[in-house]
């Protein structure tokens, strides 16, 4: 089978500044300045054609970094990405005009996806259908709830038809009944064998719709498989962390930050 | 070298693109006023009757002598070059902050981020010829009429486009790794107002070298070649042939510096925001 997505060494560094001061002597001299920080540090995986895979880990353990480096948003510090065809992102309210009314965005948003004249034409309607927002279109998007601004991002991604998606946490503001549209929406894609990719804290939803969960923790692969196999290390785990106090919860980050940087050494 | 090809196929294969997101640049601006447009025309127009009622006072109403034997009325001769230097000033402006206002609007990094500027300068463009249209009725109505001159108009519009264009590029880098190079700028533009022959005539007022040195500016022959179309003088581009090879050359090496250092840093503007 075909590889859908694959990703090698993924490492991105953030620098972190206390000052401006900082910053700027880090730009213009050769010394460098303020403390790296890895949001991934060496992050391999690899999904098939027609995979679902949900990233999951707590705040901050680097799954939007990732999503948004596949996506091809970000760029990654060192490693490679091979994506294979076109992977859109849809994030809450991502890349929304709020002085353009609903159907200006559309428009703009298909040009920047790199769409002809013609087929934004046929696009158009389809995506106002399945946003629902019926007279709402030629109202500015800055006076849409933010329930409506992520069904519009939603029903632009999904309509222009992409062959990788990934939702980062898009669904969790809609009500029940579009949220369920866009599962069945979803289910559709799934069937005509297209890759996604899930992120999401709520469990229930990527029991329901995943294959093969990635877990990530300070930017490392903690653990990749098959939902059966690491949803209950991560149900586990969860009920641990719940429970250590703030002491307990630093040293097992010190632990995982040492961890990281015997990653990166081996890199 | 490569770079600079590749900036320039960028704007022309997404020439439909530039286009349509000037429009759109152009609607998302102006919606939330009443007026609308009508403000990117009223606000220059306050502007010139300002310089005119200071400078002109300070002339004491004098006519001025836009070419040897021509005198000519202030306010058409500051006219014809404010047209320019409103559409310099803003598209400069515009031009600078245009990629790191945008970057959170791109869903894609490979998005041709050169056309970011050159829109935006586009959308400035459609306001200018407006304005051009305005100058040229007035210029009628002050009895300077249309002559064969008025064709180097096109060429010298082009140029400032290009000009502007590649001032943007270098701009619209370097303002989104350092944000006080637009800060910067903004204060230059001011001064730079001054310097040039906008307001005054530079030849009467300053003795040389000042307006030698002055002449290295390329607004200053953009701003002649308005003039010397307008008030149908002279073939300025062929009479100072010297001077086009200068300004044309100065353009060159500004786009050829802002191509590569586009190109170099585009990958990475999204983590400098």
């Amino acid at each position: 089978m075909d590889k859908a997505i694959r990703v090698r060494n993924i490492t991105k560094k953030y620098k972190l500044y206390k000052s401006t001061k900082e910053r700027l002597l880090d730009m213009i001299t050769p010394k460098s300045y303020g403390e790296d920080f890895y949001a991934l540090a060496d992050v391999s995986f690899e999904a098939e054609k027609g995979d679902i895979v949900g990233f999951i880990g707590i705040n901050g353990s680097g799954k939007s970094t990732l999503s948004n480096i596949i996506a091809g948003i970000v760029p990654e510090t060192s490693g490679t990405v091979e994506v294979n065809g076109q992977a859109s992102l849809i994030a809450v309210s991502s890349g929304l005009k709020g002085d353009l009314s609903g159907r200006d965005n559309i428009e703009l948003k298909c040009l920047m996806l790199g769409f002809t004249k013609e087929e934004i034409k046929e696009l158009e309607p389809k995506i106002i259908e399945f946003s629902e927002l019926e007279q709402f279109i030629d109202q500015p998007v800055k006076s849409y709830s933010s329930g409506m601004k992520s069904r519009l991002g939603f029903a632009i991604s999904v309509t222009v038809n992409p062959d990788i998606l990934i939702i980062d946490e898009a669904l969790s503001v809609g009500d029940k009944a579009f949220a369920e549209k866009s599962l069945s929406k979803m289910k559709e894609f799934k069937e005509h064998g297209k890759t996604m990719i899930f992120v999401s804290h709520s469990l229930g939803q990527m029991k329901e719709f995943c294959e093969k969960i990635l877990w990530l923790e300070y930017g490392l692969v903690k653990d990749f498989g098959t939902v059966e196999e690491v949803i209950p290390k991560y149900e586990e785990f969860l009920r641990e962390f719940k429970t250590m106090n703030k002491k307990e919860r630093e040293a097992y980050r010190n632990e995982a930050m040492k961890l990281q940087s015997k990653a990166l050494k081996l890199n | 070298m490569k770079s600079a090809v590749k900036v320039i196929k960028e704007q022309l294969n997404h020439f439909y693109l530039i286009r349509r997101l000037s429009i759109y640049e152009l609607k998302s601006k102006n919606k939330s006023n009443y007026l609308g447009m009508a403000w990117e025309v009223i606000n220059p127009v306050i502007q010139i009757l300002i310089y005119w009622l200071v400078f002109g006072s300070i002339r004491q109403r004098d006519k001025i002598e836009a070419a040897p034997d021509m005198e000519v009325p202030f306010i058409t001769w500051l006219i014809a070059a404010f047209v320019l230097w409103i559409f310099f000033y803003q598209s400069t402006i515009q031009g600078s902050k245009s990629i790191y206002s945008r970057l959170r609007m791109l869903s894609k990094m490979n998005f041709p981020m050169s056309i970011i500027p050159n829109y935006v300068i586009f959308s400035q463009l459609y306001i200018h010829l407006f304005m051009l249209l305005i100058t040229i009725i007035i210029f009628h109505l002050s009895e300077f009429y249309i002559s064969v001159y008025y064709i180097q108009l096109i060429y010298f519009i082009f140029a400032a486009f290009c000009f502007i264009f590649a001032v943007s590029l270098i701009m619209s880098t370097l303002s989104t790794i350092v944000r006080d190079v637009h800060m910067f700028l903004n204060a230059t533009l001011r001064m730079l107002l001054y310097l040039s022959p906008i307001l005054w005539q530079i030849e009467t007022l300053a003795p040389e070298p000042f307006p030698t040195i002055l002449k290295l500016n390329p607004l200053y022959y953009l701003i002649e070649g308005y003039r010397a179309a307008l008030f149908g003088t002279n073939w300025y581009l062929i009479e100072n042939w010297h001077y086009t090879l200068y300004f044309w050359a100065v353009v060159i090496i500004l786009f050829i510096f802002g191509s590569v250092l586009h190109i170099k840093f585009r990958r990475h503007f999204i983590d400098y925001l």
